[in-house]
This record gives C-alpha cells, structure tokens and sequence, in this order.
C-alpha cells in the first residue's frame, strides 16, 4: 500500500509539464512598472518622468487665448505664447531641461531626478518618486502681475520651484499623481506678498487604448499673492503618441508655462468666457541620440 | 518487508534522477524579431528566454517576459510594452510543442519540425517550426526562423502607423541547452 503511495507520488512529479518548470526558473529579478505617465508634463505640470539616457526632446509649447471685447481682427485666436525647450537624459534617472517662453519673456532651466521606482510585482517601493528643482528669470513685467516683483536688478528677477513629485500606476490604465511645491521669489514688490509660497499639485490620467489617455490636473495654492488676486492653475486635456512624436491638447486657464509663473500667478479662473479660456497644445519631438546595441 | 520497502523507494528515487537528467535547459536563450518596412526597421533582442527540453519524450518548452527585449530606441520599448504588447496585462510569451522524429542519440546536426502551440498577449495558436538541432554530446543547440502575423495575436495598431509596422514579424531564436538539475 505505502509502496503504491509513494509511486503514485513520484509519477506525478514527472508527469508535471514542462512550462511550470521553467516558471519556477525565472530569476527574481525586480521588475519596475514602466510608463506611469508618458511625456515629461502631466499637462500642465512636469510628471515624475525622466527621459532615458540619451533622448533629446525638441518641445514647443503652446498657448491661445482669446482678449474680451477685442476690437482687432486677429485670426482665430487673439493671443499666443509658446515656450521653445530642450530636455536631456543626461541618465535613465536625471533629466536636464531648459527653454525660453515668447509672450511672457520668462527663461528657465531645471533639472529632474527619479529617486524611487514603483515595483511591479509586489515587493519594493509601491509608489515612484522625482525630485524637481527650477529655476526661472523674468525677463519683462507681464500684465496683471506687474508688480509682484521688483525689476532692478539680475537677482530681482529670479524664482525658484522645488517640486517632489509622487505618483503611482494603480492599473495600466490609471495612474495617479501628488505634487507638494515649494516656490521662492526673489523679490517682492509688496511687503505683504509672500516670498515663500507652497502648493499642492494633484493629477492623474487615464488610458484610452493604446496611444491616446484624458489626463486633468489641479495646482492649490496656500498662501497666494495678497496684493492681487489669482487664481488656482486648472487642466483638462488629451495625450497622444506616435511612434517619435507625442501631442498634448489642453483646456485650461493657464498662460504659462513655468512652474513659478502658472502655479501662483494665473491670472483667471476657469471658465469658457473669453479671456478666460486657454486652449493649450504640446507638441514634443524625440530624438535618441545613443541608441543601444543589439 | 520494511527493508525491502526502503529498497523500492531509494530505487524510485535513483530512477528519478535518471528522468530528470532527460531535461536540458537554457536560461540565457536568445530570440530576436525584426519587422522590416520602407517606413522603418525594428529590430528586438531578448538575451533571457527560458527553455528546457525533455529529450526522452521529445517536448520543448519556451517562457520569456516581453518587457525584456531589448530595442534601439528606448522610445520603442516602451511602445512596445505599453501600446501594443500590454505587458502589464500579457508579462510572457511561451511555447510549448514536441519535436517531431527527433532522434536524441545522434550526434551532429539534423533538421526537425517543431510543432505546438505559440501563446501571445494570452491568445494561443498552433505553429510549425523548422529547427536546425545540433548534438555536441551532453548539450543541445537549437537555432532556426519563423514568422508570425501581428494580426493573429489581436495587436491593434493604429492607421497612421500601419506602413511603419510589417504585417508579418520574423523571429529568429538561438538555445544552447545543458543538463537540468533540480
């Protein structure tokens, strides 16, 4: 009886089929979720993304706004303003970037790094982290916020944004993002105006199929500017990407397109009115610059 | 009795070890895929495909994660993953088949049929593989070609792309096999 027991036992070890073998054979290797979020910007604000080593991104950024009771004739729109940026992967995990916006003449370079991965399969950090540090030159005083700071000298003119940057893949479709900020001013033109000011950024998107996903996001500022008002930074939009190229569609009531600049010093809520309502559009070219060998 | 007992089971066990050592196994297999277009040429390697054979019985197994190949562009791994593979969703590919008249003792190269059943973004279907298997004593090597429809694996790929992606991938795979121990 023991004898056919055991028998039994042995025969249905071998009998075990070949890919459960191998299954067990796989090395534990960490596996990181990949793609949280495509682009380098959530949609208005960055997202933990770094590019990969090597890439060069050539991105322009664009604004459109309509002005109230515009007597003029302009085509379509009566406003724009672009931002023209390059951004580096200087490694898999540091990001380099800098550019220069058009209509609000403000310059700025940052650079990005990813402190943690999210772990795809269980173990390890369940959320990804970026750190973000900016810093941007206001070249020309830009209507409404004419005065925030003062403009006599270099250092008058300098803002900075500290960004940490959470977020975790829920499904591969879903992912969600928490930004707490830090911004500092150089300058204040009025002494009630903070100099030091903090926000909270939440953002998430979700995945339609395979190349397209709604992305929203929301800047919350906690101290804002006393002597003038502003208004909380608002986006809802479209990502889309395409082999080399990615596009991203927003509404939003946003103008610029520095962190210092559209997180503390929108100018408008959102609404559809004009003068109000801003039609956004990302266009980002990648350029691999060292590609792997196979 | 219980002696004899004992006996027996030392012999199951002894008996055991010779099946096992009928497998071979490789973890450091190759399989590359290429989709040649006049648009566009990508090219993929994985370098860590899992494979075993069980000479006694003829099967072949192969398991390996998509997210592993490597490509050119990093740009293009990730596509790869996200828009058209879902590796979230689908992590493996496998294959399991038998080698049809496959003769273990001969030493040298033959040419067999592989025939079994290739699995894809969870989607199973059954294909013929002609393999070039060379015996140098105690290891195996096995190398050939095939070639898959991205249309049967259900990878949606959208119009505008359409001309940069082949409709038909060839797959090229390259295993060296040495004895499995448990």
């Amino acid at each position: 009886m023991y004898f056919f027991v055991v028998m039994g036992f042995s025969t249905s070890i071998n009998a075990q089929d070949l890919l459960s073998t191998l299954e067990k054979e796989y090395p534990d290797t960490p596996q990181y979720e990949i793609a949280t979020f495509k682009a380098s910007r959530l949609s208005v604000g960055h997202s933990i993304e770094t590019r990969k080593k090597g890439i060069l991104e050539i991105q322009a950024f664009n604004r459109y706004w309509n002005i109230p009771n515009y007597r003029g004739q302009s085509f379509i729109v009566d406003k724009l303003s672009a931002r023209i940026a390059l951004e580096y992967g200087i490694s898999d995990r540091l990001t380099f970037g800098a550019g220069g916006s058009t209509l609000d003449g403000i310059f700025d370079g940052f650079l990005k790094y990813k402190l943690l991965r999210q772990r795809s399969n269980g173990k390890g950090s369940p959320i990804s982290m970026t750190l973000f540090q900016n810093g941007s030159y206001r070249s020309k005083r830009n209507r409404p916020f004419v005065d925030v700071n003062r403009f006599d000298e270099f250092g008058d003119k300098l803002a900075f944004t500290s960004q940490l940057l959470f977020a975790r893949k829920f499904t591969p479709q879903f992912s969600a993002q928490i930004t707490p900020t830090y911004i500092h001013r150089s300058s204040s033109a009025f002494a009630e105006d903070p100099n030091n000011q903090f926000a909270i950024g939440i953002g998430g998107r979700y995945k339609l199929g395979g190349h397209a996903s709604i992305v929203s996001e929301y800047y919350y500022v906690i101290n804002p500017l006393k002597s003038i008002n502003s208004y909380d930074a608002f986006s809802l939009g479209v990502n889309w990407e395409l082999s080399d190229v990615m596009l991203q569609f927003q509404l939003t009531n946003t103008r610029a397109m520095v962190e210092d600049a559209f997180i503390t010093q929108t100018p408008n809520n959102f609404n559809f009115k004009d003068g109000n309502f801003v039609f956004g559009f990302n266009a980002i070219f990648v350029l691999h610059l060292n590609q792997k060998q196979l | 009795m219980n002696k004899i007992i004992v006996l027996l089971v030392l012999l199951i066990h002894l008996t055991d070890f010779e099946t096992t050592s009928d497998q071979f196994i490789t973890r450091q297999g190759q399989i590359s895929f290429f989709s040649y277009t006049s648009v566009e040429n990508i090219e993929a390697r994985n370098n860590q495909v899992l494979s075993i054979i069980d000479i006694s019985k003829s099967e072949i197994a192969v398991s390996m994660l998509m997210n592993a190949f490597v490509f050119k562009k990093s740009l293009m791994h990730e596509h790869f993953n996200e828009s058209y593979i879902e590796s979230d969703l689908y992590p493996k590919a496998t294959f399991e088949g038998n080698i049809i008249d496959f003769d273990p003792l001969a030493l040298g190269i033959q040419t067999k049929i592989i025939k079994g059943k290739l699995t894809i973004r969870g989607i199973t279907k059954d294909i013929e593989i002609k393999t070039t298997i060379e015996n140098n004593n105690g290891s195996y090597l096995l190398t050939g070609d095939f070639e898959v429809a991205v249309q049967d694996f259900d990878i949606k790929i959208p119009p505008i792309l359409a001309p940069n992606i082949a409709k038909i991938i060839s797959i090229t795979f390259r295993f060296e096999y040495q004895t499995y121990e448990k």
